[in-house]
């Protein structure tokens, strides 16, 4: 006898999405290499001289080395790293902070709503570029400020997304039956009507994990990201000079990279929404 | 012998699903003569909704099959045409109404566009001629100044009147045949009966044939001249409608027809299609004492003591308006209502849609806030309780409401729904013996207890009703509003939960506030009926009363109005 959760239903519709699965075993594969190098146990030798300078790609260095002779197969692995965690802390800080305010917005109506409309507005009025570099600058250039810039412009749209589900979902008839049975406010919020939107947590979170990838990328293009470390952003930057003189694969390096990781979360973002969003089921 | 219009042989339709191919539709065969009325009757899932998409070429392909079979329309076997055959066939020749006018038609245009849209398509005319076709049809559908109606937009119109421009939109090519997939389902009984009027009157006058599909054989006694009665993918029986209400031959024909509640006596429980069958097919005599009648006048009252007692409740809601939403006016849903009702018994609220009484069940819950009045439960003003003793009361006084489907959390078990409420109140011991409390009453209600842990979407209407009914008993309530629990359901499963409710009354001593639209549910169960129009409680009496000698003209309007099919039945010739 099959007891079916729809969480398991949704993750066996996912599993038949053989171009969804590979795409996962990408975005693993790339959280793999990232813990790996924040460990230490990979390209921990990346600031170090391993040959002549500018050598293009061969066996011993698959990718090549810069300018200085460091090897950009290991800058790559390091701008990896960068990129992955910018993605995770944009995550733990959007999250909560959409959640909980989309939540409360949504269910408790009134000045509350009025006040989280506002915010996000406001938040979502001015070019997301133009806030995340003032705060750089406010914060200071560095990884840090980079975390707190993106987790801050990435929570309105899983805040709107939660508002609008939550506002739906308090009129239908299981959310009034748990009131009528005695369930308070917090119990009808947390227990009845938040996992039955969690879905959109997930969805948004692999759609804005790209996003804060690639902003990151923007950031330290324009020198207001990681300073000191290699990042994909970065290496674009010094590639720009180096591309007259024929010096080619510091720029594939950084762009291939990115490619496949930017299209693994897509194909990913789309195959959870079909698999989860009950809306496009059964299509 | 001239050839039936339609002529249906042998029929498969087959499903391609994830867990394997399923038969909607298994070998039947049926034909539909010239200028003749066929209904097709059956439960949800029955494959009555598929039969007539084949016909029309609707079926979503590739997962629908059909292996065997042919469906010959005026001597062309439809199966056998392409697309474009299809088309030039599909709404001119045949047409199709559905159930839900509220989504059939397209919010952004008029719908006199719509009407001339359709004429458009099959017929070469100028939008001139086609918008006054439009204007003439929706005169002979009924629908009040057509010349200005045409110009409305559908969200302008009543539920009663999109069907009526559905229909207008469905007989603009005078097509030979039309469908009507449960055209009246969604309406209010009066307003059914008016459509069906209409059906009936467009049928005559046109000379058309009808395919008319439902799971209620009260309708289809009012309109068909012939019935086909299916049941779990095949035909059970067919023949012409005066035998199949006086003489049904196979025992599930004989369950649906005993399973409506009457307007007259009823017997104390309700006849089941298990009553006259097992699971298998196999036929069963019904035991006599069940089909005794019912005399509730005799039934003497259990006790005088009134339980809940409401003194002139008024719930309004703000109408907004203005540039700054400002309220500019109230809107009364109840309007001065009140009532008494004793312990153990069962008041019935009827009205039709809008009438206000769902407002007045939340009301009398608390879950939406009277603006004025008193609400006396036990002796006690509860108008205005808060917290603490408004989480106590919610002990006491519970509720069941319409859908099945949206009342359940689809993310927890039937095991967690039913141990919630008394977590809430902290309630009922450990865990363990919690788990067992709710075991026992979800046996109680009809279900096996090796469900508990299975998901809501893994059950059916019925199976998620009866869920919802022990959820509200957990606590042991006294006082229930059902608030038209049954309304959602087949007429089969209905007479079943009916069944349940009346036995969990007399277990537990439940008082009981029934609220339907219709009628002879209402008659069934409850003691005291009365009658809402407009936020008003227009008549109140005994149940009997009420049907033997109504006072007000609005009560007579939706008694004669209730399909009469199988009252020309007499319970006697079922044994």
């Amino acid at each position: 006898m099959k007891q079916n959760s729809l969480w398991k239903d949704a993750f066996f519709r996912l599993a038949k999405d053989k171009l969804a699965l590979f795409s996962l075993v990408i975005v693993l594969i790339y959280f793999l290499v990232a813990l790996l190098s924040s460990m230490g146990l990979l390209a921990s030798t990346w600031s170090q001289e391993v040959g002549a300078s500018n050598l293009p790609p061969s066996l011993e260095h698959l990718f090549g080395t810069d300018i200085f002779g460091r090897s950009v197969l290991q800058k790559v692995i390091r701008g990896t790293q960068v990129a992955m965690s910018v993605g995770v802390a944009a995550s733990i800080i959007a999250i909560p902070i959409g959640v909980l305010l989309g939540a409360f917005a949504g269910y408790f109506g009134g000045w509350i709503d009025d006040f989280v409309t506002w915010l996000y507005t406001t938040f979502s009025s001015v070019p997301n570029i133009m806030l995340l570099i003032s705060i750089t600058l406010i914060l200071g250039k560095g990884i840090f400020a980079v975390y707190i810039a993106l987790g801050a412009t990435s929570w309105v749209t899983l805040c709107r997304l939660i508002r609008g589900e939550v506002m739906k979902h308090k009129e239908r008839e299981y959310v009034q039956a748990a009131g009528a049975i005695g369930g308070g406010h917090m119990r009808k919020l947390f227990r009845h009507i938040l996992p039955n939107v969690s879905h959109i947590i997930i969805i948004n979170t692999s759609m804005q994990f790209q996003i804060a990838i690639k902003s990151e990328v923007i950031l330290s293009y324009l020198g207001l990201g990681v300073q000191g470390e290699p990042s994909w952003g970065t290496m674009i930057d010094d590639a720009k000079l180096e591309l007259v003189r024929g010096v080619w694969w510091q720029l594939a390096g950084a762009t291939v990279a990115m490619f496949f990781i930017l299209l693994a979360f897509n194909i990913l973002s789309d195959a959870l929404r079909d698999a989860l969003d009950p809306k496009l089921k059964g299509k | 012998m001239t050839l039936p219009l339609l002529s249906v042989k042998n029929l498969v339709v087959e499903f391609r699903t994830g867990e394997g191919i399923v038969r909607a539709v298994n070998n039947i065969s049926f034909d539909i003569p010239h200028g003749k009325t066929i209904g097709i009757v059956g439960e949800s899932g029955s494959g009555k909704s598929v039969t007539s998409l084949a016909v029309m070429g609707l079926l979503q392909k590739p997962a629908a099959v059909i292996p065997q079979g042919e469906i010959f329309f005026n001597g062309v076997d439809l199966l056998k045409c392409n697309e474009n055959e299809m088309r030039k066939i599909r709404g001119n020749q045949i047409s199709m109404i559905f159930q839900e006018p509220m989504t059939s038609l397209n919010p952004v245009f008029k719908v006199g566009e719509q009407i001339a849209e359709a004429i458009r398509i099959h017929k070469n005319v100028s939008n001139k001629v086609a918008w006054e076709k439009a204007v003439h049809l929706m005169n002979l559908v009924g629908i009040p100044n057509p010349s200005a109606s045409a110009h409305k937009y559908p969200h302008e119109m009543s539920g009663g009147q999109k069907q009526r421009v559905m229909i207008a939109m469905a007989i603009s090519c005078d097509p030979k045949l039309l469908i009507a997939d449960e055209p009246t389902t969604a309406l209010d009984v009066t307003i059914q009966k008016q459509v069906l009027e209409l059906l009936h009157k467009l049928q005559q006058d046109l000379n058309m044939s009808m395919m008319f599909i439902t799971h209620d054989l009260g309708v289809i006694g009012d309109i068909a001249d012939d019935v086909v009665v299916m049941y779990r993918s095949n035909v059970v029986e067919q023949n012409n409608a005066q035998e199949i209400f006086t003489k049904a031959i196979h025992p599930y024909t004989k369950g649906l027809l005993a399973c409506r509640p009457k307007l007259g006596a009823n017997p104390r429980r309700l006849l089941t299609v298990s009553d006259f069958m097992t699971e298998e097919g196999v036929e069963k005599t019904v035991p006599v004492e069940r089909i005794q009648i019912f005399d509730k006048e005799s039934e003497v009252i259990k006790t005088d003591h009134v339980l809940l007692e409401i003194q002139n409740l008024v719930t309004q809601f703000p109408i907004k308006g203005g540039l700054f939403g400002r309220t500019v006016d109230h809107f009364k849903a109840v309007d001065d209502v009140s009532f008494k009702i004793k312990k153990g018994q069962t008041l019935g609220l009827v009205g039709e849609s809008g009438c206000g009484k769902t407002t007045l069940g939340r009301s009398i819950l608390r879950l939406v806030e009277p603006s004025a009045g008193k609400i006396i439960y036990d002796g006690k003003d509860i108008t205005h309780v808060q917290h603490e003793e408004l989480r106590l009361l919610r002990k006491k006084m519970q509720i069941i409401f319409q859908d099945p489907y949206s009342s359940l959390n689809p993310r927890m078990t039937i095991a967690d729904i039913l141990m919630e409420p008394l977590n809430i109140h902290n309630e009922g011991g450990t865990k363990a013996q919690r788990y067992e409390m709710a075991r026992a009453l979800l046996e109680k209600v009809g279900l096996k207890a090796s469900l508990m842990n299975r998901y809501p979407h893994e059950f059916s209407g019925g199976q998620r009703q009866r869920i919802c009914i022990a959820r509200a008993l957990m606590l042991r309530p006294e006082f229930v509003i059902c608030d038209e629990s049954v309304s959602a359901l087949d007429v089969s499963i209905q007479a079943q939960v009916l069944n349940l409710l009346l036995d969990l009354q007399q277990e537990f001593g439940l008082t009981y506030v029934f609220i339907s639209h219709d009628l002879s549910v209402v008659n069934f169960i409850a003691d005291e009926v009365g009658v809402m129009y407009a936020g008003k409680i227009i008549e109140m009496d005994k149940a009997s009363n009420i049907y033997k000698s109504a006072k007000t003209e609005y009560t007579r309007a939706l008694l004669s109005a209730i399909p009469k099919g199988e009252t020309k039945q007499s319970l006697a010739s079922l044994v």
